[in-house]
């Protein structure tokens, strides 16, 4: 099952919301116009705005104001993918050039700061506290997070803990806050809205796990890049942190990595095949699994309704994501 | 200059401590607070009918916004081929602290729900940004086009709080008294280095354009006289922002020397 099929139901919707966002950066400035709506053009899965939408029709379903939500924070998400280009020296993103390969760093610098902009214009159409509250402190978190994802980039003292934490800021606060905003803007009730935001954390975390997981596990083609780039790019992920159970492989990565030449490819590739070799994977799978369970138990605690089960069936494929 | 009791080294201090990071401190040079800017800010707001805590958090979000903006200013227009580990390092958190800074504005002010003043500095950014381009693509056809157009992003953000305060005035005031600012801090620069700090390569169909002194001396001219033309506007409620303009002009009543 392809995973657009499950909300198959919402495509009126979504379009409606994709040319919205694409309205919002018509700049008047040619190439910051053509800058901003690149990485739009290359497409998405927009999983953002249908966690907003499938959150909304738990209340009272306003396709204007959850426009609203959803849009700010495709456009929040976009404007974060044209810096981290930058952070990365990325040249493909989607399968496109990225705005710093087509314009250079300086253009992507703008380019993100004018979307993030329009982003908080729209925002500010809806009058709600609570939604800025929460929408502007994960915007905060989400930049320590990022923030910190280079600060423990090597650092093999880090545990565990830190690496949920940083995943948390990472990619699960941004679903959860789309979840909880689409129920804010539709007046479900606090509680609700509470276990929806817990919904959207657990499948967050679970998400961006599998995610590290398919980096060691995919081949070079189906990711666009050299399998076990996270090692390689110093960023330490849940399969690294199973694997170093392994007192032997720990030192091994250790070693590897402790003198500060760079580290080859084809070294990284020996090191991929012995995490492999070990439980690490399916360890780490383990863990994803909790965390999509957790999930799915929070969105039974919330009334039937046909977008709650759209919700599990999303939890459900993303489980199962195995590429 | 009287900042009707809000005293510049507190809000400096209060900034300071906004934007304190530990790893970014360690990496990166601390973010120059612009005094200038921030003396502008206080004037603007501090005869305002605000009340106090909201006139401190709009001149603490602002300059949360300039030091953003300027922070991602230093991201370097292109990857060096052979760019190390500590030039890598020090690109990648100048985006994310410009980032960062961005991301307390918006906080800051939700923390006192004020969405309106939210939507004009992001009116401003967004404003900014498209300016930015202009200059980056040097889409200017001299000289002094290419300095109205650096005056106006450097002063944008000062205007759209004039103006959102209804004293588009003091907005005026501000952006004519930042460009005097500069073309002194350029004058005295090309007089002591023979080197002005401003890009010369070139505006529009002009090749190579030499600055010379004359040249200068000749906007700063003009700019005072135009700055002396706004302050005779500004309502008298704004004495202190009169008298430290006064004050500071590079040559205090009388003009610049020309040629």
């Amino acid at each position: 099952m392809k995973l657009a099929k499950a909300y198959g139901y919402l495509r009126k919707d979504l379009e409606e919301i994709e040319s919205s966002i694409n309205q919002m950066i018509q700049a008047d400035h040619p190439v910051l116009r053509e800058a901003s709506t690149e990485l739009l053009k290359a497409g998405g899965k927009r999983i953002r705005p249908v966690f907003v939408l499938l959150s909304g029709q738990i209340g009272t379903y306003d396709l204007e104001r959850l426009k609203i939500v959803a849009v700010t924070l495709e456009l929040i998400h976009t404007a974060t993918l044209v810096h981290d280009d930058v952070i990365d020296d990325a040249e493909i993103r989607r399968g496109m050039p990225t705005v710093r390969q087509l314009y250079g760093n300086r253009v992507a610098m703008y380019t993100g700061d004018y979307i993030l902009a329009r982003a908080l214009e729209e925002i500010t159409l809806l009058r709600d506290p609570k939604i800025h509250h929460l929408l502007s402190k994960t915007i905060v978190e989400v930049c320590k997070g990022e923030i910190e994802q280079i600060k423990d980039k090597f650092d093999w003292n880090q545990d565990l803990r830190t690496y949920l934490r940083r995943i948390k800021r990472k990619t699960a606060l941004l679903i959860a806050t789309s979840c909880k905003l689409g129920a804010i803007a539709s007046g479900v009730n606090e509680k609700d809205a509470h276990r929806l935001y817990q919904y959207g954390y657990n499948i967050g975390m679970s998400y961006q796990i599998i995610d590290d997981i398919l980096d060691f596990t995919s081949s070079e083609k189906e990711l666009g890049k050299p399998a076990g780039n996270d090692l390689l790019q110093g960023n330490l992920t849940l399969p690294v942190f199973m694997a170093m159970k392994d007192e032997s492989l720990r030192n091994k990565i250790k070693n590897l990595f402790h003198t500060d030449q760079t580290v080859s490819e084809a070294e990284v590739k020996v090191i991929v095949q012995d995490i492999k070799n070990t439980s690490a994977i399916e360890d780490s799978y383990a863990i994803s699994e909790r965390y999509l369970n957790k999930a799915l138990q929070k969105l039974n605690e919330i009334p039937n309704s046909r977008s709650k089960n759209t919700l599990l069936e999303i939890g459900k494929y993303i489980g199962k994501r195995r590429s | 200059m009287d900042t009707s009791g809000m005293d510049i080294r507190y809000l400096k201090q209060h900034i300071e401590d906004k934007i304190q990071h530990s790893f970014l401190e360690r990496y990166i040079n601390k973010p120059v607070i612009n005094e200038d800017k921030l003396r502008l800010l206080v004037e603007i707001i501090a005869n305002t009918k605000l009340p106090d805590y909201k006139k401190e958090r709009y001149i603490v979000t602002t300059m949360l916004v300039q030091i953003a903006l300027d922070t991602h200013d230093y991201v370097p227009s292109n990857t060096d081929e052979n760019e190390n580990k500590e030039i890598k390092l020090n690109k990648q958190l100048h985006v994310l602290a410009g980032d960062y800074y961005s991301g307390l504005y918006y906080f800051l002010l939700s923390e006192i729900d004020d969405f309106d003043f939210i939507h004009q500095l992001a009116t401003a950014i967004k404003e900014i940004n498209e300016q930015k381009m202009k200059l980056y693509y040097n889409e200017v056809s001299s000289f002094e086009d290419y300095l109205q157009l650096f005056q106006r992003i450097d002063a944008l953000l000062i205007i759209h709080v004039a103006s959102y305060l209804h004293v588009t005035i003091l907005g005026k005031v501000a952006e004519q008294w930042l460009f005097v600012t500069k073309l002194n801090v350029e004058r005295q620069r090309l007089t002591e280095t023979g080197y002005p700090l401003i890009s010369i390569n070139g505006f529009g169909n002009e090749s190579a354009t030499v600055v010379k002194i004359s040249q200068l001396n000749t906007l700063l001219n003009k700019a005072i006289n135009h700055l002396k033309e706004d302050l005779n506007k500004v309502n008298k409620d704004n004495t202190g922002l009169i008298q430290y303009i006064h004050h500071q002009l590079p040559i205090n009543t009388s003009n610049v020397e020309e040629g």
